[in-house]
């Protein structure tokens, strides 16, 4: 169970931080600039001409995101563009189009649009004000599919935001011929904070990474991982004692027979580790079952794809082998350290 | 008499923090090739003489020597039990999630002996104890003689130069305890081994050229042709 929650988990908040790689990916953005606190959650819209003077910068979009609940069960992420953003370029309208600014309109994803049954058209309330559905697009991404685009302007009123903005994505002018890309965003980032003192340039790679709701995501599943894990490896040092505890006579008979200490703690310990090991396979089979079940559940659907990682399913095998080891360790070396004549008379 | 291979000087071993003394100072010696047995009443320390003896135990005071070498300081005991020694049990002690042919090789696993040679070597010896149709059967398909047939196997799984058997009849009747008895002793025989057999049957105690009593923890007769260290 604790791997079958390490998986859970944190291939849900993997997933879902690629999932904002591929959001920014897909639209072309090459640099998201945010406040500098932690939970940098606004700045001025107005920077957005100071941004745009900065000579690297191609276009600046400013941008909010939400989480919003649309329905008693299904809620999606929200964002708030300008009708003329450059990040449209990477939806296909399946239905309908843009929205425009300063009206009470708004897209949706075609999975979510599925999900809520809602048509070019029809009426969707927010926050207890209705949208006219303007469009419905297909995205490169799940948190698109399962996403609200609206005007910025509109959705600055929902979260009593007006004159603020989640921040800017920022498309850069290409690199100058000769330089290496990864220098020219290092120099970009530069260039931009020194613009603008007190905010923050991210590559998007690292904004994908360290976003509130990912780092969120990251932490709480981690954490809760880390205490199943816990759980888990007490269960299995307790399976474990119980097991050398019944086989005391065993080890004894090990043990007159000339197996030395080593032998009987490396018994153990085997035993320890198939154990976990079992567990692990048991716990992934578990996990890819209990991720796949969330990428189809309304609720969850938009920030979760059903993938995992080779590199995943390596580190949950490996934890379970730790797991394992670490568990074994206490009762492997009481084990091993039985008198053989107090052992073989064990009752 | 030939040098000895086991000795024991002054031997000593209590219990519970010195109240109970199964050994009060023990001394004599064992040579290469001889069958010995060891009897006394209940609680005489002969099962505990034997255990020191196969280094399963260490003494309170006193020391075990094999081949003039003292046993836990100039011979490490695992490796002597591994190598030196054979043990047979009252109650068998076979691993029961094993088959005969998988418990004759449990010994060799402490030596490291290759997992075709393992397999080899457990057959023939069982094949020896007249077991051929027996091989692959659980502890618990056995009988009882069956069982410390392939106990005695098992001892034998490493060449020892010594057999230890502790009451090895105990747990049988009487056609299989002369039968047990009766391999025991041709084993010692053929293969020039020393047998020390802990017993509390007469017949068997007077059935092997040497016989040593022990009571109250002291040995109260060496035994004909042996001596006291």
């Amino acid at each position: 169970m604790a791997i079958g929650a390490f998986v859970a988990l944190v291939g849900f908040s993997r997933s879902f931080e690629h999932e904002w790689a591929r959001l920014y990916s897909s639209s072309g953005t090459d640099i998201a600039v945010v406040d500098k606190t932690f939970l940098n959650t606004s700045v001025s819209e107005s920077i957005g001409v100071r941004l745009r003077t900065v000579p690297v910068v191609a276009q600046a979009e400013p941008m909010i995101f939400n989480i919003m609940d649309l329905t008693p069960d299904v809620n999606a992420l929200v964002f708030g563009w300008l009708d003329d953003s450059y990040e449209f370029d990477a939806l296909t309208f399946l239905s309908g189009g843009r929205f425009h600014n300063g009206k009470p309109e708004i897209m949706l994803g075609d999975m979510l649009a599925g999900n809520l049954n809602k048509r070019v058209g029809d009426s969707l309330e927010l926050q207890g004000s209705a949208f006219t559905v303007t469009g419905i697009f297909h995205g490169g991404t799940a948190l698109e599919a399962g996403a609200v685009i609206m005007p910025l302007d509109q959705l600055q009123q929902l979260s009593s935001l007006q004159g603020k903005v989640s921040g800017f994505h920022v498309r850069l002018r290409p690199a100058p011929e000769g330089e290496a890309q990864d220098h020219y965003l290092e120099r970009a980032r530069a260039q931009i904070e020194a613009a603008l003192p007190g905010l923050n340039a991210q590559l998007a790679s690292e904004r994908a990474s360290n976003n509130q709701f990912v780092a969120l995501a990251h932490a709480v599943a981690w954490g809760t991982s880390s205490i199943a894990l816990m759980m888990g490896i007490l269960g299995i040092a307790n399976t474990m004692a119980m097991s050398v505890f019944e086989r005391t006579r065993e080890i004894g008979i090990l043990r007159a027979l000339g197996w030395n200490r080593w032998s009987v703690m490396l018994l153990i310990q085997v035993e320890a580790v198939v154990l976990g090991v079992v567990g692990g396979f048991l716990g992934i089979g578990f996990g890819w079952g209990a991720l796949r079940l969330l990428s189809t559940l309304p609720q969850t659907a938009s920030i979760v794809s059903a993938s995992l990682s080779p590199l995943h399913l390596i580190e949950a095998l490996g934890i379970a082998v730790l797991s394992g080891l670490v568990a074994g360790a206490l009762p492997a070396w009481r084990g091993a350290h039985l008198s053989p004549v107090e052992a073989l008379h064990h009752e | 008499m030939n040098s000895p291979q086991l000795e024991v000087r002054n031997l000593r071993k209590s219990y519970d923090d010195g109240r109970i003394e199964a050994l009060r100072g023990v001394s004599l010696s064992i040579a290469a090739g001889e069958f010995v047995t060891i009897s006394g009443p209940s609680g005489s320390g002969k099962s505990t003489l034997l255990q020191l003896l196969g280094g399963l135990d260490t003494p309170t005071s006193g020391e075990v020597l094999f081949q003039n070498a003292a046993l836990g300081t100039a011979i490490g005991l695992d490796s002597y039990r591994a190598h030196q020694v054979g043990f047979i049990f009252q109650a068998f002690y076979l691993l029961p999630t094993l088959r005969a042919i998988e418990n004759v090789q449990v010994p060799m696993l402490a030596v490291e002996v290759v997992s075709r040679d393992r397999a080899q070597r457990a057959k023939a010896l069982l094949l020896e104890m007249g077991l051929e149709h027996r091989l692959y059967q659980y502890p618990n398909e056995l009988s009882a003689g069956e069982r410390q047939r392939v106990a005695i196997a098992r001892a034998l799984a490493n060449h020892p130069s010594i057999l230890l058997a502790d009451e090895p009849t105990g747990n049988l009747d009487s056609v299989n305890s002369a039968r047990i008895m009766e391999m025991l002793i041709g084993i010692q025989k053929k293969r020039g081994m020393t047998l020390i057999v802990v017993t509390h049957e007469n017949d068997i105690a007077n059935s092997a050229p040497r016989h040593i009593r022990i009571r109250d923890g002291l040995v109260v007769d060496p035994g004909e042709g042996g001596h006291e260290a």
